[in-house]
């Protein structure tokens, strides 16, 4: 069988309506407040698929529960003993994202390497992964920026894509295969149409994504230390602690695990999802906490996000799927935060006299009215390129070019910060 | 299908030894004789204890490793679980598992003079490497004890601090915060046992610390002053840990974590973490 089909729309319920015979299917449907979520589909036939917007909650809800109970435990006279509680349980995945299906391919590092955690690789061990491409970035996505979207070239057991009145579906690993091959008659071949069709498609997706979230320049900060405090401690005034972010994020997989008293001879032993801005989260008996500020929780966890993952798989542990920028209503999300460091003047008055140089350079200002400018700044304390705006000497788009000149960089990026926001 | 990290064992408790008003030294055996002959471990390791309907702790092993001596944990009372084991009375069962962590690195440590400095409890670690190095006596070179404690009741492992004092090329010193009225011995923070510690030679010493962060920071500070290198100084830290292996997080210091690249750290690395002590 090759390797491209097409799966007409019209047996789409069809094909699910057999996998859910079998195997357990999770799809995202709509529920009766709007929302879209992944849900375990019981009957295909009474559901309302949506194929359309990316679920509220990531599917690493599945694999590693919001609650989950490990084990049993009881009280025997003076024994004390544990049963363990172990999940089975074969699904397939229909209608995941590129961000989420990349995800969860993180997840199963994270959760093989070092100690084997069985608990999340039973629910793994025999699922199957099938995306559907974006043609339209939803809003807040930025997938493309951390590459993971918004077509996958690898990862998948099928992905698919939204030709209108036909899937083209894409066979990735070998589990993708098993599942067409059973049920083949769904199934024919790809033409050459439709795989320009589908390439055409993919080419367009991508041009369509405005937001560029600079990674590279985020993280390269992080590597030259230039991240300064001041700018931790604004975020920890505007972080909640609600820890919103870690709950909605499908890479965040940090845990914690408690006992849940059910008698006074026995109880549960339940692992749940944790995040690292909560203020609880480092905290030892006795009281000493050595991330007790809240500025030095939202240091670690980007840090954890885009350096330290990266030192260790490569690549930051974020996928673009924009979820956290929905979430946070302090505003810092990895877009957000991101825009904030690329901005940052490095140091204030190092970048001032950069970039009064650049300008002189670039014949815009005299050095009589840098001058003047510094001065002035000294007492406003404003950023040298907003001070310079302010007295009408130079434009904003005048900075924004000679720096993009001078640094390499395209106009949109990395001026902000220095004209003032 | 792979083990269950997560699974603990069941052990009872054999004895339990009342050091102070509020640490408790537990001598602990496996329920399951195979797990018994399976376990073993480095000093500096820790086990996850499991109390009944309280949840786990991380706990440093204090005893010495070898199977032939009993595995014991000493457990100071500071929280809901360790109040619950302070409870606990002989035959009483609690849950292991583990070994978890790095230890001390026994192999660099040989060959060389030792300087341990001790605070409260975290004397505990320090004892298993302690004890392991007196019986391999000739691997190692001079070893020098500076401990302290807030007041001559809160002196853990009494009988073993006299035992050492009688060892050959062993100088033990012990300071407390407050004495009473039948202490003779030293008053005031460790850091002033220096200056009877005259046989410290920075250059052929490695120095391992455990106790309060504050303790730490004076005792590196002033380690430092003297002329010891950052990799001849090393600590074990405590964290809130859940897991024991690496996942869940909570004992993350820069790009480590506690439980596995742990808790043994030189003061090179420490360093490089964002702010730990």
């Amino acid at each position: 069988m090759s390797d491209q089909l097409i799966l007409d729309k019209e047996h789409l319920t069809g094909f699910l309506r057999k996998i859910s015979k079998e195997r357990e299917l999770v799809a995202p449907v709509k529920n009766h407040h709007g929302d879209t979520l992944f849900e375990v589909i019981s009957s295909v036939d009474n559901i309302s698929l949506d194929l359309e917007s990316r679920p509220v909650m990531p599917p690493k809800n599945f694999f590693l529960p919001r609650t989950e109970t490990l084990f049993h435990y009881q009280r025997k006279g003076k024994q004390y003993l544990f049963k363990e509680v172990l999940p089975e349980v074969p699904s397939v995945f229909f209608g995941l994202r590129s961000c989420d299906l990349w995800a969860i391919l993180f997840l199963d590092v994270v959760f093989q390497e070092n100690f084997k955690d069985r608990y999340y690789l039973n629910r793994r061990s025999d699922t199957v992964l099938i995306n559907i491409g974006c043609r339209e970035p939803m809003r807040n996505c930025f997938c493309k920026s951390a590459k993971s979207g918004p077509f996958l070239t690898q990862g998948y057991d099928l992905q698919l894509t939204d030709l209108g009145d036909r899937f083209f579906v894409e066979i990735g690993r070998p589990r993708g295969r098993e599942l067409v091959e059973k049920w083949d008659y769904f199934f024919r071949p790809a033409t050459n149409r439709d795989k320009d069709e589908q390439y055409e498609i993919v080419l367009e997706a991508e041009s369509k994504f405005e937001r560029i979230v600079d990674f590279d320049t985020a993280i390269s900060r992080f590597i030259n230390n230039e991240v300064d405090d001041a700018l931790w401690e604004e975020l920890g005034n505007r972080c909640q602690s609600c820890g919103g972010c870690a709950y909605v994020c499908p890479t965040c997989y940090c845990f914690n695990i408690v006992d849940r008293p059910v008698s006074e001879t026995e109880g549960q032993r339940v692992r749940m999802h944790d995040a690292c801005t909560l203020a609880g989260f480092t905290r030892l008996a006795g009281g000493h906490n050595p991330r007790h500020e809240r500025s030095r929780r939202i240091r670690r966890r980007f840090y954890h996000k885009l350096y330290y993952d990266r030192e260790k798989y490569h690549r930051p542990s974020c996928v673009g799927c924009g979820r956290c920028v929905e979430i946070c209503f302090g505003r810092i999300d990895m877009v957000h935060f991101i825009r904030m460091v690329c901005e940052r003047p490095e140091k204030s008055k190092e970048a001032s006299l950069r970039l009064g140089e650049i300008l002189l350079q670039a014949g815009l200002i005299s050095s009589q009215e840098l001058r003047i400018a510094l001065e002035r700044q000294a007492s406003t304390g404003k950023p040298l390129g907003a001070q310079l705006v302010e007295d009408g000497l130079v434009t904003k788009e005048g900075i924004a070019r000679a720096l993009g000149y001078q640094l390499g960089i395209p106009e949109t990026v990395g001026t902000g910060g220095m004209i003032g926001r | 299908m792979v083990a269950n990290i997560y699974h603990p064992h069941p052990a009872s408790i054999q004895e339990i030894k009342e050091e102070t008003p509020d640490i408790k030294t537990f001598t602990l055996g496996f329920k399951d004789q195979e797990v018994q002959n399976r376990f073993t471990f480095r000093p500096g390791q820790f086990v996850l204890v499991s109390i009944f309907n309280c949840g786990e702790a991380p706990i440093s092993i204090c005893s010495f490793p070898t199977f032939s001596e009993d595995l014991q944990l000493s457990i100071k009372k500071v929280g809901l679980l360790t109040g619950e084991i302070h409870r606990y009375t002989e035959g009483d069962e609690v849950g292991l598992r583990g070994p978890y962590g790095n230890g001390f690195p026994l192999e660099e440590l040989c060959g060389h003079n030792l300087l341990f400095v001790g605070g409260g409890i975290g004397l505990a670690p320090l004892r298993s490497l302690i004890k392991y190095i007196l019986f391999k006596r000739s691997e190692f070179g001079r070893v020098t004890i500076l401990y302290g404690a807030r007041t001559p009741r809160d002196l853990v492992f009494r009988d073993d601090l006299a035992a050492w004092v009688r060892e050959e090329n062993v100088k033990v010193m012990i300071t407390v915060d407050r004495g009473d009225s039948e202490w003779k011995g030293d008053i005031g923070p460790v850091t002033h046992l220096w200056k009877k510690a005259t046989i410290l030679n920075p250059s052929d010493t490695k120095a391992i610390i455990c106790g309060p962060p504050v303790m730490i920071s004076c005792v590196v500070f002033d380690l430092l002053k003297m002329g010891f290198a950052e990799d001849d100084i090393m600590s074990t830290l405590e964290r809130n840990m859940k897991c024991g292996v690496g996942k869940c997080g909570h004992c993350s210091i820069g790009s480590k974590f506690t439980c596995l690249h742990g808790p043994v750290f030189t003061y090179r690395q420490i360093k490089e973490f964002p702010s730990v002590l």
